[in-house]
């Protein structure tokens, strides 16, 4: 091995861990007592308890803000992608001032600071007398999974070759046909990856749900963040545990769709 | 089986007109070519047959019916695309019998109807194969096994060889000529390959800027070029152009004279010949026109040689056995009859 490649390697290993340490910290600290965890050297060695996971899972807000987040977010990516892909569709294959506008809509929806959102939102869900639910929720995050599928589907259709779709009109497809049985299963791992990612961002969103929900409508997030207020003692173990569950979905996704992302994006399209 | 006919086809983009009066009628079991340069409408007319662009005026009938607003899978065609535009999530026989699943044909009628499909292409062993695991020439053949297998009145090729390499090029040419003699089905085949072109055609549709140039055999075309352009674009190596005058039963243009075929108003006229029907001769024969030579590109069986004349520069084929410095004087004579005369403003095909 050339001298560079061993630097760059090793470069590539540092940056590696730079990201993986601190989850890992968390992992193991998710299972320590407080006792092991508040010490001057740092253990990697102790006995693991699962005293913090069980006060975190036997938490009846925790177990509410779960239920919540699955359900808004569940729904809030649902809904997007059925909304989402074939909009993405028509904006990949009809190219027209309608089309460009509506994909331009998408993106600067991407641009728009959160609290430009939020705030409108609030006084919207309030005067609606839905202010706090599941509902209100769904809808706002609807912006997000909505806007993120388009964007990340269209160059997945655009990459389809329309040669191919061509040869299903002449195989007796009508448009509809030519979606579900050519366009989407040849854009489907772009497509799961979009849709996945959509689920990512709002499961981890924040600012939204503080902003629109109070009680009854809190998702886990916003329940996570309140275990550091709990008061002087800072609850580490406990905290870890929160972010330890918080990130299991995400992550479970991804190992899912990861590999699919992977070769959507390095194996060579069909048929160029 | 069906005839195919174009009755005033025209195609517009907008303001932009690229088809203007196209009219052409094909017979049932015909293979006509549609050959020409890149952009010269031949791919836009077939995929208005197709039914992949709309017809801006005219009327396109397919077995005497009128389809223009026809969808392509109404109109009993079937196509090959240039880069195969196989499907590219379903295995070979998928691919194959998609379209017979699709038109609700029974399992059974589906097995039966592929066996021999797939025995005429040779493509058993590849059934289970997904198109990207094929080679580019087996993806064709798939892509023609999936318009066989719908028995169409009409076969449609788009390039189907421009992405393969010449030899798998030779290969497919000859199946594709096998299949139409067993089928008989009319087809349409567009390609800017004049060999393909020579050797599949029943009738050549020379295209040009939208405009059919000339129709006919690859032999009348060949042997009675009607423009200019048929001529230069016709035959390997290409025709040799000599722009001279017609004056006083001469064709010259103050350094070399050769004699009229026949009687010609005074007037400008471009000489045509190919370059086999130049022969070398000896100094002193009659109508020998000194020529120097340039080069001499070796072909196997004959020699090219590139030789100027005055102000003409022009090629001859000679065997190659015949050796020729560079540099050196020659005299070469033109085949009489051999001489395609044209009109040199217009670009048309003067006859005696």
């Amino acid at each position: 091995m050339r001298p560079g490649t061993l630097i760059l390697r090793a470069v590539l290993i540092l940056a590696g861990l730079v990201v993986v340490i601190p989850l890992l910290w968390t992992l193991l600290n998710a299972f320590k007592t407080n006792a092991d965890l508040l010490v001057g050297t740092p253990k990697l060695f102790f006995t693991p308890v699962w005293d913090n996971m069980d006060y975190v899972l036997s938490r009846r807000s925790v177990a509410r803000a779960l239920q919540n987040s699955l359900i808004i977010c569940s729904s809030a990516v649902v809904i997007g992608a059925v909304l989402g892909v074939p909009a993405a569709y028509v904006i990949a294959r009809i190219k027209n001032r309608a089309t460009r506008e509506a994909q331009f809509f998408a993106l600067s929806l991407r641009f728009m600071p959160p609290v430009a959102v939020a705030i409108p939102m609030m006084v919207i869900w309030i005067s609606l007398g839905m202010y706090d639910s599941r509902i209100a929720l769904i809808v706002t995050y609807l912006t997000i999974t909505i806007s993120i599928t388009i964007w990340l589907s269209v160059p997945a259709f655009e990459r389809v070759p329309i040669a191919v779709e061509e040869a299903a009109r002449v195989d007796r497809l009508g448009p509809y046909a030519t979606f579900f049985r050519v366009a989407l299963p040849i854009a489907r791992m772009q497509v799961l990856s979009a849709i996945a990612f959509s689920f990512i961002l709002v499961w981890n969103e924040f600012l939204l749900a503080l902003m629109l929900t109070t009680s009854k409508a809190k998702t886990l997030p916003i329940v996570a963040s309140e275990m550091s207020q709990l008061g002087m003692n800072v609850p580490w173990g406990i905290l870890n545990a929160a972010v330890v569950l918080l990130s299991l979905p995400p992550l479970i996704l991804l190992a899912l769709v990861g590999r699919g992302m992977n070769t959507a994006f390095s194996k060579k399209s069909p048929q160029d | 089986m069906a005839t195919v006919e174009c009755r005033s086809v025209r195609k517009s983009y907008g303001e932009h007109e690229v088809i203007s009066d196209f009219s052409l009628s094909i017979e049932d079991h015909e293979f006509v070519v549609f050959l020409g340069p890149s952009g010269c409408g031949k791919s836009t007319i077939l995929r208005m047959v197709a039914g992949l662009e709309d017809i801006t005026g005219g009327d396109l009938m397919i077995g005497g019916r009128r389809v223009n607003d026809l969808d392509p899978g109404d109109r009993g065609i079937a196509m090959v695309f240039q880069n195969y535009a196989l499907y590219p999530h379903m295995s070979v026989r998928e691919n194959i019998t998609f379209a017979l699943e699709r038109a609700g044909e029974t399992k059974d009628m589906i097995a039966r109807r592929l066996a021999p499909v797939v025995e005429t292409l040779g493509l058993q062993v590849y059934l289970n194969r997904k198109p990207t695991e094929l080679s580019g020439g087996q993806q064709q053949r798939v892509a023609i096994a999936r318009a066989m297998i719908k028995t169409p009145e009409v076969f449609l090729f788009d390039e189907p060889l421009s992405n393969l390499d010449a030899k798998l090029r030779g290969h497919l040419r000859v199946e594709i000529a096998r299949l139409h003699k067993e089928l008989r089905s009319t087809s349409i085949y567009v390609t800017h390959d004049q060999l393909e072109a020579m050797t599949l055609a029943d009738r050549i549709v020379l295209m040009n800027a939208g405009r059919i140039e000339q129709m006919g055999t690859p032999e009348e075309i060949y042997s009675r070029p009607a423009t200019l352009f048929a001529a230069g674009f016709i035959g390997t190596p290409g025709m040799n152009f000599f722009n001279l005058v017609a004056s006083g039963g001469k064709l010259t243009d103050g350094e070399i004279s050769i004699d009229a075929p026949f009687p010609l108003s005074e007037r400008p006229v471009t000489v045509g010949i190919r370059p086999g029907a130049i022969s070398l001769v000896r100094d002193g024969m009659p109508g020998a026109i000194p020529a120097i030579a340039d080069r001499d590109e070796f072909h196997g069986e004959t020699r090219l040689l590139s030789l100027t004349a005055g102000r003409q520069s022009f090629m001859v084929a000679v065997p190659a056995s015949v050796r020729v410095a560079e540099g050196e004087q020659v005299f070469v004579s033109l085949a009489p009859d051999q001489l395609h005369l044209f009109d040199t403003e217009s670009g048309a095909r003067i006859d005696a």
